[in-house]
């Protein structure tokens, strides 16, 4: 019986009022709800609110599709699309790419560098240059504090960021640094793998970011892979195989976006 | 691949009716949507299997909903009645249920946008709690406790409308 009185987490009251509990884990809320008319109140006011929020809202569920928002459609365009663009020849300044990565040119994910990604390349090889061979400060906020860099960060350069989550490519996060870009400030994040060798990731805020594919550049023994997303330009680099490299862009770019 | 488109088509119906209560404006809510197609539709190499197309799908439109809203300082404009849904919703007491729904709205409207992207997800879209954390990458903690204060503002701001009924089963 008293068991019973006992409050239950502020989780299961939401998700008794949401119909997200099992029988037993509802059993002791409804105990609780029958001893506690002010939160018995209050959850019958959540149901009520997910009642008129799906009355208010859920009707535009039934309606037709617009012919714009018809998926098959927007594909055929984009095909034809990107067969235009695929034609755009961007200077190509640095190491032009080849061997492994011809599969990932002819796909149309990777095209040469231009100048925008050049420059911003350069800055970010420059910094890893600095930064990675650091023993005592390779980062200013460590990896253990990666909410409060993820937040500070994400301030300073006045978007949402997210700290990609690299372990997938067998990188763990060593933590990351303000830096002075050429156009402002610019974020780096470290990463290492199991033999202590540092990627970098170095990310710039764009305003009219048009998206870009992945371009690479390579400056021995450094490779980078630069693309531009519609807040950011990112530029990962590192001395690994270039293949290697580019998973880890991936990887990081998923989850950028 | 065209497993993949169908899905992404399946989505839409579900991704209009998210953004359309995020932004209150039909027309822009479909520009979302179109944007966030387009954006899926060029990304779609990359989407891998690891999550559900439809929290996918997602969190492209709160992604591009949230640039829209940086790039135009976009300051959400005054709900009129118009935009309210024509037929009367199902409850017992209409007048009430209507009064509710414009106050309803209303409150929407003033809630900071991290809470309405959570209600919303959870009250109308009815995602899981976990799946709508991994939509908008947040902890599970965060996204009750944004849950718990969105539910409590709109609960002040709609106190005198709603009919104090108590559950006693």
């Amino acid at each position: 019986m008293s068991r019973n009185r006992q409050q239950p987490p502020e989780h299961d009251l939401h998700a008794y009022a949401d119909g997200r509990l099992d029988a037993a884990a509802r059993t002791v809320v409804e105990a609780y709800l029958a001893d506690n008319p002010a939160a018995a109140e209050e959850v019958e006011d959540w149901k009520q609110q997910n009642e008129t929020l799906c009355a208010l809202y859920g009707s535009a569920v039934a309606e037709p599709v617009p012919l714009r928002l018809d998926a098959r459609r927007i594909e055929w365009e984009s095909r034809t699309d990107a067969g235009r663009s695929g034609r755009m020849a961007a200077a190509a300044v640095l190491l032009l790419a080849a061997g492994a990565a011809v599969g990932w040119y002819g796909r149309g994910y990777l095209a040469l560098a231009g100048p925008a990604e050049i420059t911003l390349a350069d800055e970010a090889m420059t910094a890893h240059l600095v930064y990675s061979g650091e023993v005592v400060h390779p980062v200013e906020v460590w990896a253990r504090e990666k909410d409060h860099l993820r937040a500070w960060l994400s301030k300073r350069l006045s978007r949402p960021l997210t700290i990609p989550d690299l372990s997938a490519g067998g990188l763990s996060l060593v933590g990351g640094r303000l830096l002075p870009a050429a156009s402002g400030p610019a974020a780096q994040v470290m990463y290492e793998d199991g033999t202590g060798r540092r990627v970098t990731l170095y990310i710039i805020p764009v305003t009219d970011g048009r998206e870009t594919s992945f371009r690479h550049a390579a400056l021995d023994p450094l490779e980078a892979f630069v693309w531009t997303d519609e807040a950011i330009s990112c530029a990962l680099v590192g001395e690994l195989p270039r293949n290697r490299l580019l998973e880890i862009a991936t990887l990081a770019y998923r989850q950028l976006e | 691949m065209s497993q993949l488109m169908d899905e992404i088509e399946d989505c839409v119906p579900a991704l209009r009716r998210y953004a359309r209560a995020l932004t209150h404006d039909p027309d822009r809510a479909d520009d979302l949507v179109q944007d966030s197609l387009e954006r899926a539709i060029r990304k779609r190499s990359l989407w891998r299997p690891s999550g559900s197309v439809r929290s996918w799908m997602f969190r492209i439109l709160l992604n591009v909903h949230r640039n829209d809203i940086r790039r135009l300082s976009h300051s959400p404009t005054p709900v009129s009645l118009d935009t309210m849904p024509a037929g009367d919703p199902a409850g017992p007491d209409i007048q009430q249920g209507r009064l509710a729904l414009a106050e309803t709205a209303r409150a929407m409207q003033t809630l900071p946008l991290e809470q309405r992207e959570v209600l919303l997800l959870i009250a109308v879209e009815e995602m899981s709690y976990a799946e709508a954390a991994a939509v908008l990458s947040i902890p599970l903690g965060t996204l009750m406790s944004r849950l718990a204060r969105a539910r409590a503002a709109l609960r002040d701001l709609t106190q005198a409308g709603s009919p104090k009924l108590r559950s006693v089963k």
